[in-house]
């Protein structure tokens, strides 16, 4: 049954990879820029829960609610200033400096004062259903695993309900098609950018909560995590959240499985260079021809 | 005749102002920032050579050379490959095994290690450089990644420890500070000749087809540009300078921790690239050494540094996206605002007023609007008498290349479509298109939204393959060239949406067309510049066009007409033997239609001009055959007269 647990172990991080990928492709659709510091976010979340409730002894829901309302500030502040001035000013900046750096720049200076607030240790917010795994013949189900899962289907799907089916969605989705003729039928384009950029900032936060039981993180954990999600929305297209989701799933489960049947050391490796492989052998394909063009 | 008088005389001024400008910029191309940091480097290096700033300087050097290499790599031609750390890994690691295992002393080992490098950029550049945009950044990020694993996997380059060295940069024996100084001299040294390299390549005629190629490979293709070969002359460069800075990294601070090949080393050269300014060579050595040195500023920095970085990155985008380099040649032109005004204002007076020339070129249309539209017809009649000025100017932009063509070419095509079918999934979008064109004159494709007249024009011109048939272009066969062979066997083309390179002059637009280096290697270009060339020949080509006075405008100043003036300029000045023209009327109003006409007409008299047009009465007017597209299917081919009096066309065309 290590083929069964391995596929649990892969769907697990998959799907925390495929909510990043989902949070990164969904905000790219309405701002054309790349959120490299989704990842810092979701340590944040983890260590600021953890700070706020072992080191400053506030109970537990209100360290979660505390956290998640200073993230949900932070990323309004973060766009009515720096995103405000750099895309909605006279002179709006374009290309690759807009598209990777303003995030990037955002994504040290969290993490610098992550150093600070919380210093360099591992930590991990509490496990918020504590207990041992839960076994199913010889399938081993990890609560905290089970959490992730289950948080995974229900924000996810909330999204899918909120686009699929509201207005604002449909705006979204018009937004991501073409943002310029999105403008003119009178849909405030920057307003779903600020929307889009606290809510997904929310949500990182809140996976790198129930996430972090599972890994542990420290201030620097947020690099790797954003890559992930920049990993898996880049196999989207960027701009399918669908696709992204799906990629997320898939390149979680490759990784178990190269973990477990390949080589523990070099599985991560082998699972660079295959998706490496993957984006030259199809590059129309996997949606990267579109958004070479945006 | 007044008009060609003008014409002449304002070409003449732009002739005599290249030549009083060249005459006054003495220096040779990147001669400048090469002694800057030649001389500051000497300076600070056999003065604070043992000190603290003396280390950090020559630390910063090492990056330095590496960030010089992506400035033209990744921020002038946008080519984003997140390569570097890992060939800084190479040069390091590879000198740090030669020096220890197998003796070589560090400066052998790192010519060794740099030739190497070279060879495998080489090999994983022609897979890699396949991509282009985010795929190219994704597919090299995976580069680190793997390094990375390999590296703390394997014992042989000491894993997570790191590997020693026993010898030092300094070739000779001698006191620790004449190694020190020594070291530290040659690392300037090198710095000064990447920097020289990477200058003298952006300032040459090739810098001008990067910056076209960073804008947008499709427009850049179609140009001429040999895309695949400059992407991959590109990944090499940025490896080549990052195992030259690895090289000296590991010859100056004798020891390479695992972290150069980390992901974080990529970062940290990204960010001191786009601090100093992404697309300038000095800028980015100045961004290695604000960063390197911030690090040392005060103990507080130096805990936060990671704050003090991600604010300074932030505020320093904000104020110019071109960088702290940026900031600085902003501050510049400010300050030399008002002189250079003022000396603007002078040459204009004597020059006379620009909006002489609108009113010259004005006089055509006016002179047109008298003729009864049926009288104008086919194109010579015109050219004769009104716009025979004109014609003598365009002929003298014609090369020897469209000489040969044009003999006799009236009686053999010089295109032929044959028998073309193009689908897109299941989607029929041509339907066994077959026509021939000769080597002059002047044809119209029409038919309504979705006949397939862009997808034709594509195939012929932009190497879109089609799923069947064959496009012979002067008796070769030319259906799965590329994009830049066409244009070098003398097809140009202008698009629908006017596609001009933005934060240029009108006459670098054009002189892109100009360049002939389709055969030149980046380096050839250290050499000799061809830019002045390609330049003069763009002045003669605007001013032909009597658009001299435009030629120091940039291109998103100007008006839509202009633009679209801008784009035929630059399709004519390479002296094109197939001219593919795609809307050229849309957004334009009637007066600048005819004007248009005029000049369409004069052209076809030396060129084969297909016109695609939505505008009937434009194309009867000037063309002289007709073909209609519907569905895909070629329904029409005939003279004016049949076109206006065919009922196909009548109801396809006008009674919808």
């Amino acid at each position: 049954m290590k083929f069964g647990n391995l596929l649990i172990a892969g769907i697990t991080t998959g799907s925390i990879y495929a909510m990043f990928a989902v949070c990164v492709s969904v905000w790219y659709r309405v701002s054309n820029i790349l959120n490299l510091a989704v990842g810092d976010f979701a340590m944040v979340g983890a260590l600021g829960v953890d700070n706020l409730y072992r080191v400053k002894g506030l109970p537990l829901p209100v360290a979660v609610v505390t956290t998640l309302v200073v993230v949900a500030v932070f990323a309004y502040v973060y766009d009515q200033v720096v995103l405000r001035i750099a895309q909605d000013g006279r002179r709006p900046i374009e290309g690759i400096v807009v598209t990777f750096f303003f995030t990037f720049a955002l994504s040290f200076f969290i993490d610098g004062a992550a150093k600070v607030l919380f210093g360099t240790d591992v930590h991990a917010a509490p496990t918020l259903w504590s207990g041992p795994a839960l076994t199913l013949g010889s399938l081993n189900f990890e609560r905290a695993g089970l959490l992730v899962l289950a948080c995974a289907i229900i924000i996810g799907g909330a999204f899918w309900l909120y686009i699929r089916f509201t207005l604002g969605g449909k705006a979204l989705e018009a937004s991501g098609e073409n943002s310029t003729g999105a403008r003119i039928v009178g849909i405030d384009t920057r307003q779903y950018r600020r929307l889009i950029f606290v809510g997904t900032a929310v949500i990182a936060a809140v996976f790198g909560i129930v996430e972090s039981p599972i890994t542990g993180f420290t201030y620097l954990s947020g690099a790797t995590i954003s890559l992930t999600g920049f990993l898996a929305a880049a196999y989207g297209g960027f701009r399918k959240p669908g696709r992204a989701l799906v990629a997320g799933l898939f390149i979680g489960v490759l990784e178990a499985m190269l973990g477990g049947y390949v080589s523990t050391q070099y599985g991560d490796t082998v699972l660079y260079a295959i998706l490496a492989a993957a984006i030259l052998a199809w590059p129309r394909a996997l949606g990267f021809e579109s958004a070479v063009s945006g | 005749m007044n008009q060609f008088l003008a014409a002449s005389s304002r070409a003449f001024q732009w002739s005599s102002a290249v030549a009083s400008s060249r005459a006054a910029r003495r220096a040779p191309r990147g001669g400048i920032p090469t002694v800057i940091v030649l001389v500051a480097g000497a300076i600070i290096v056999l003065n604070y050579g043992l000190l603290y700033t003396g280390s950090v300087f020559v630390l910063s050097a090492c990056y330095a050379i590496v960030t010089a290499g992506m400035a033209v790599q990744i921020g002038f031609s946008q080519q984003i490959a997140f390569s570097q750390s890992v060939f800084f890994g190479v040069g390091a690691y590879g000198v740090a095994m030669l020096n220890t295992h197998y003796n070589i002393s560090v400066l052998p080992a790192g010519v060794i290690m740099v030739v190497a490098a070279g060879l495998v950029a080489l090999l994983l550049g022609s897979v890699v450089t396949r991509a282009s945009g985010l795929a190219l950044a994704v597919a090299t990020l995976m580069l680190p990644l793997i390094a990375v694993g390999y590296v703390s996997g394997t014992g042989f380059l000491g894993g997570p420890v790191g590997a020693p060295l026993n010898g030092t940069l300094w070739p000779g024996s001698g006191s620790t500070t004449l190694i020190a100084l020594g070291g530290g001299l040659i690392v300037v040294v090198l710095l000064a000749a990447v920097v020289f390299i990477a200058s003298r390549i952006l300032s040459s005629d090739i810098g001008l087809e990067l910056f076209v190629l960073g804008v947008d490979e499709r427009t850049a293709a179609s140009l001429g540009v040999r895309t695949p070969r400059r992407k991959l002359e590109l990944f090499v460069l940025g490896c080549v300078c990052a195992a030259l800075g690895g090289v000296a990294y590991a010859g100056t601070q004798q020891f390479v921790p695992e972290t150069v090949i980390d992901p974080t080393t990529e970062l940290a050269l990204l960010i001191m690239l786009f601090i100093g300014g992404r697309r300038s060579v000095i800028g980015a050595v100045i961004g290695a050494l604000v960063i390197q040195y911030l690090q040392g500023a005060s103990n507080w920095v130096s805990v936060n540094i990671l704050i003090v970085e991600g604010l300074l990155l932030t505020v320093v985008l904000l104020v110019d996206p071109e960088g702290l380099s940026g900031i600085v040649a902003t501050g510049i032109a400010w300050l030399r605002g008002k002189s250079a005004l003022a000396v603007a204002g002078a040459e204009l007076a004597a020059a006379g007023t620009p909006a002489g020339t609108a009113d010259a070129g004005r006089e055509a249309p006016d002179e047109l609007a008298g003729l009864p539209l049926s009288s104008v017809g086919p194109a010579g009649a015109l050219a004769d008498g009104t716009l025979g000025i004109s014609a003598v100017g365009i002929s003298a932009v014609g090369d020897g290349r469209q000489a040969e063509g044009t003999a006799g070419a009236r009686d053999t095509a010089l295109l032929e479509v044959r028998g073309v079918f193009k689908e897109y999934g299941g989607l029929s979008v041509l339907h066994d298109v077959s026509l021939a064109l000769p080597g002059r004159g002047l044809f119209a494709l029409c038919g309504p939204n979705g006949a397939g007249k862009t997808t034709l024009l594509n195939v012929i011109g932009v190497s879109v393959a089609p799923s069947s048939g064959e496009i012979v272009f002067a008796g070769a066969d030319i259906t799965r060239r590329a994009p830049h062979e066409r244009f070098y066997l003398g097809i140009s083309r202008t698009f629908q949406a006017v596609h001009l390179i933005k934060g240029r002059t009108v006459l670098d637009n054009v002189a892109v067309a100009c360049l002939a280096s389709h055969t030149a290697s980046i380096v050839t270009r250290i050499g000799r510049s061809r830019l002045d060339a390609a330049r003069a020949k763009a002045a003669r080509t605007l001013a032909d066009l009597d658009m001299a006075h435009l030629a120091d405008r940039e291109v998103s100043s100007l008006t839509l007409e202009m633009q679209r003036m801008v784009e035929l300029a630059r399709a004519l000045a390479p002296g094109p033997r197939l001219l593919l023209l795609d809307e050229p009327a849309s957004g334009l109003s009637e007066e600048q239609r005819q004007r248009l006409a005029t000049l369409l007409a004069t052209l076809a008299e030396r060129t084969c001009v297909l016109l695609v047009e939505h505008d009937l009465a434009l194309v009867a007017q000037v063309s002289e055959r007709i073909f209609v597209l519907s569905g895909g299917h070629l329904v029409f081919d005939g003279g004016p007269a049949d076109f206006r009096a065919s009922p196909v066309v009548n109801s396809l065309l006008v009674g919808s």
